[in-house]
């Protein structure tokens, strides 16, 4: 059987003079050149020549990490389109909006694709962090590498939040507003905190400014280092998390007697858990092409969901910002109307007290809860006490959201959507 | 991994290439088809047809198909109206069907210089035909209808001696008498029972405002207001009026446009810039420069033109000062002097008025009548006032009050109304303090006219 034209295509190009020089390897036919393949490209060497089959099983891992990123490079490549367009301008932003929609070519469609792919990448992001802790593997050694994620979670809302400000409509304006009043109700700090964030009391041109620059410069740079940080984490750690073979299994090989066939250096060699040399050989399978397909085509599908939401459905544009309006009830951003919701019962607890006491709890998990037991496995048997605890949490953060941002009306009035509401006359 | 599920990733990459390959097709398509450009091409092969000479079909058929449109920085506007409605400054397409229709009478307000928003409203940067007429959601200024259009003469130009407007003159001659203002503020002057007015234009809907009048507590429930009996006309005319209230403050080029020249326009500048001190008008003024009853008979338009651009050139030694007038208000003055020779409107300026016809003026103005009644005859409802549940007339107040009683009355106010029956709702009328809107000359006029209302005959001799 012939190979397919594309592969016929590249093994022509890369045996040039030009393509030697870009490649290095053609498509590798060998499992040395498999490995080469991975080793000798600079796109590719952030991941191992081989990989445990364990870290192939979508049933495990979900591919939700990965999705995060891709959703991450999506918006970068659609945000710097969108750049190339927008002006910070209290004046002029609102109009770009509208000029996105009607006369530049495009301009709807990828602004969609960056809003869509935004919400998505919280998502993703939430549910790949609730991944990691049901099948327990921010546990030793990959302790830090939980914290660093947490960080990128909340980074992630933060790039959410100050690009929620930038269209400069009912909805930026009021959901801003409605968010950084929640700031402030820190005690000592929180008037500071919020003042510091808007550049002054109220949400206006300083705001959108800070906004702009932190979206577009600060908190995209802080993401991607510590993307790259946490993915080189994932590498030096030892790969995906996996349960830990029974002790027996394990023979540990002194590093004069480590197979000279493999077609791996001593780059694989790091502390503690990797390589998996002298385990079963065959639980490893070459990254090339069984990793690296199987990425490539994620990322196509990824692209694929993107593109058809931006398609079918426009991102929201409200009004012009009106400074004196507010809608009624004004929401925050979605993931934050479960804070919103806490916040209508006490201001102190709900927006202060309970998110800073979730986010000291992650941070400081894999420090508490150290056994290793049950990891690498989903709802491990042993770690039933924690994924309890994690559950009821996670359950009531979904019910305060689902309540906030279904069942709450004016006056954040209980309100039935599927029933219809009394008709609000406008009052004088 | 057996070599088969290698090769199985090909049919993965074929089918979620197709994928996207498919959704970019869409997305480009999608983005690509845009109804105004059937609009375009429409308007091309029109123009092709009705080409007579070689060179006029050659430049139709190189017309681009691009969006068009109107940069009007000063107005903070972009009009793209013209990108589907090509032929808006061409006659020959006079009664063709919309989009391609001609836009007559605009030789006053050029599109360069206007656009098309500013008077006709909609979402000029919009380019498809439901988003640009701008009845969609979250877009606050839907077009206008056509049969309220001259509302928007009323953002630039005075309501009163506008004769492309009348519609928009008989709306603001209601407004003024019926007595609007005793309860709404509209610039500055009014009273606080309702609310302001000098947005209304833009906030409400003609639907709703035409619903306000005909039933207020129907739309705004817990209105106070009476129901407005307006003829059908009348209604569309005040209506029309409110719509010309959208607190527009247009800048720069287009302020300086705002005066109309008109006699009437020219009487509120002699007023305001105290021509009286010096001149006088039947035989009422300054003496220190001419009086001015017979000007008309004794100059030349041209003449006072120069005049008030600069009295040395025509009078020399003159001492009148240059007041910097514009054209416009130079030719406004002008017209107002001419109207002297022939009419007696020193009877309308307020200075040369008997007290009680100024307080008359200023029953009027200040919407008294809203509430009162005209000329203090009482009347309209008020539910659950002690007062036969009814605004109380004026016309005996002359017996009840003495005229400091009745000024203490007017400038403070009675919040609190007497009710009837205590178990209901307060009486949704109340007299406001008039206090820091009436001026003070005009209290003492205001209370003549009161007091005059008392009929003859059973005058107490004041």
């Amino acid at each position: 059987m012939s190979a397919p034209l594309p592969r016929r295509i590249w093994s022509w190009f890369a045996q040039t003079r030009v393509g030697r020089s870009v490649f290095r390897v053609g498509p590798p036919q060998s499992n040395l050149e498999r490995s080469q393949a991975m080793v000798s490209s600079f796109l590719l060497h952030v991941q191992p020549a081989k990989v445990s089959r364990h870290a192939l099983r979508a049933s495990y891992s979900l591919g939700l990490g990965l999705i995060s990123l891709y959703l991450f490079f999506i918006l970068i490549v659609t945000g710097v389109l969108l750049m190339f367009y927008y002006v910070p301008s209290t004046l002029q932003a609102y109009d770009r909006m509208k000029d996105l929609q009607f006369v530049i070519s495009a301009g709807l469609v990828v602004r969609n694709m960056h809003r869509w792919a935004a919400h998505l990448m919280v998502l993703f992001v939430m549910m790949h962090l609730c991944r990691v802790f049901y099948t327990g593997a921010y546990k030793q050694p990959r302790e830090f590498n939980w914290v660093l994620g947490v960080g990128l979670f909340l980074m992630t809302l933060g790039l959410s939040f100050t690009g929620y400000l930038l269209p400069w409509d009912q909805l930026a304006f009021w959901a801003i507003t409605v968010g950084t009043n929640i700031a402030g109700y820190a005690p000592v700090i929180g008037p500071k905190l919020k003042f510091l964030l808007l550049g002054g009391n109220e949400v206006g041109q300083e705001a959108l400014t800070r906004f702009y620059a932190l979206h577009v410069i600060v908190l995209p740079a802080l993401a991607g280092l510590m993307v790259a940080v946490h993915l080189w984490r994932v590498r030096k750690d030892g790969g995906l998390s996996r349960p830990d073979l029974p002790e027996d299994s394990v023979q540990s090989l002194p590093l004069s007697q480590l197979p000279t066939n493999k077609s791996y250096g001593l780059m694989e060699l790091a502390r503690g858990t990797t390589p998996q040399v002298g385990r079963d050989p065959d639980d490893e399978i070459f990254s090339w092409p069984h990793l690296i397909f199987r990425e490539l085509l994620l990322f196509m599908l990824v692209v694929a969901v993107v593109l058809f939401l931006a398609i079918f459905w426009n991102a929201p544009l409200e009004e012009l910002a009106n400074t004196v309006h507010p809608p009624n009830p004004a929401k925050a951003p979605w993931y934050f109307l479960g804070l919103q919701e806490l916040v209508s019962y006490s201001a102190f607890w709900g927006g202060v007290v309970v998110p800073a006491l979730l986010v000291t709890a992650l941070v400081l998990l894999p420090y508490i809860d150290r056994k290793r037991q049950g990891v690498g496995r989903w709802f491990a048997r042993e770690r039933a006490v924690a994924n309890t605890i994690f559950s009821v949490c996670l359950v009531t953060a979904i019910a305060l959201t689902v309540i906030g941002t279904v069942f709450r009306g004016p006056n954040w009035s209980w309100v039935v959507p599927w029933q219809t509401p009394p008709a609000i006359t406008e009052g004088h | 991994m057996s070599d088969g599920s290698v090769r199985s990733f090909y049919g993965w990459f074929t089918t979620l290439g197709l994928l996207v390959g498919v959704l970019v097709g869409l997305g480009y398509y999608r983005d690509e088809y845009r109804p105004w450009k059937d609009y375009q091409r429409r308007f091309i092969r029109e123009e092709i047809r009705r080409a007579t000479t070689p060179d006029q079909r050659v430049l139709a058929q190189n017309t681009a198909v691009q969006v068009r449109q109107i940069l009007l920085p000063d107005l903070n506007r972009v009009d793209r109206c013209t990108t589907c409605h090509l032929a808006v400054e061409d006659p020959s397409y006079g009664g063709y069907p919309q989009p391609l229709a001609y836009h007559p009478l605009h030789d006053q307000h050029p599109f360069d210089k206007f656009g098309c928003t500013v008077c006709h409203r909609g979402q000029g940067r919009a380019t498809t035909a439901a988003d640009a007429h701008g009845a969609v959601a979250h877009w606050d200024e839907p077009m206008l209808p056509l049969k309220y259009i001259q509302a928007s003469c009323g953002q630039c130009h005075d309501a009163s001696d506008n004769p492309a407007a009348p519609e928009l003159e008989r709306g603001e001659q209601l407004f003024e008498t019926t007595g609007c203002r005793g309860c709404h503020r509209l610039g500055g002057v009014g009273g606080n029972i309702g609310p302001e007015l000098d947005r209304v234009g833009a906030r409400r809907s003609p639907d709703w405002l035409r619903q306000h009048f005909l039933a207020p507590a129907a739309v705004t429930p817990g209105s106070g207001m009476p129901p407005q009996k307006f003829a059908e006309a009348d209604i569309e005319a005040i209506v029309l009026f409110m719509l010309s209230q959208t607190g527009a403050n247009l800048p720069g080029f287009y302020a300086s446009m705002k005066v109309i020249p008109s006699a009437s326009e020219g009487q509120r500048l002699f007023q305001q810039k105290g021509c009286i001190g010096c001149h006088s008008v039947g035989g009422q003024g300054g003496k220190v420069g001419p009086a001015l009853d017979d000007v008309g008979l004794r100059r030349t338009p041209e003449w006072m033109m120069q005049h008030f651009r600069d009295p040395q050139t025509v009078s020399p030694g003159s001492v009148m000062p240059r007041f910097g007038f514009t054209e416009a208000e130079a030719r406004a003055l002008t017209d107002f002097l001419l109207r002297l020779r022939d009419q007696k409107l020193a009877l309308s300026i307020p200075a040369l008025m008997g007290p009680v016809d100024r307080g008359r003026e200023i029953y009027r103005k200040y919407g008294c009548s809203g509430c009162h009644g005209p000329e203090g005859k009482g009347g309209v409802p008020n539910p659950n006032a002690k007062t036969a549940e009814q605004v109380p007339g004026l016309t005996y107040v002359a017996d009840g009050y003495t005229k400091p009683e009745l000024k203490k009355l007017i400038l403070r106010g009675q919040r609190e109304i007497v009710p009837l029956d205590p178990r209901r709702p307060a009486p949704p009328l109340y007299m406001p303090a008039w206090g820091s809107t009436i001026k003070d000359a005009e209290i003492d006029d205001l209370v003549a006219y009161l007091f005059s209302l008392k009929p003859k005959g059973e005058d107490l001799g004041f």
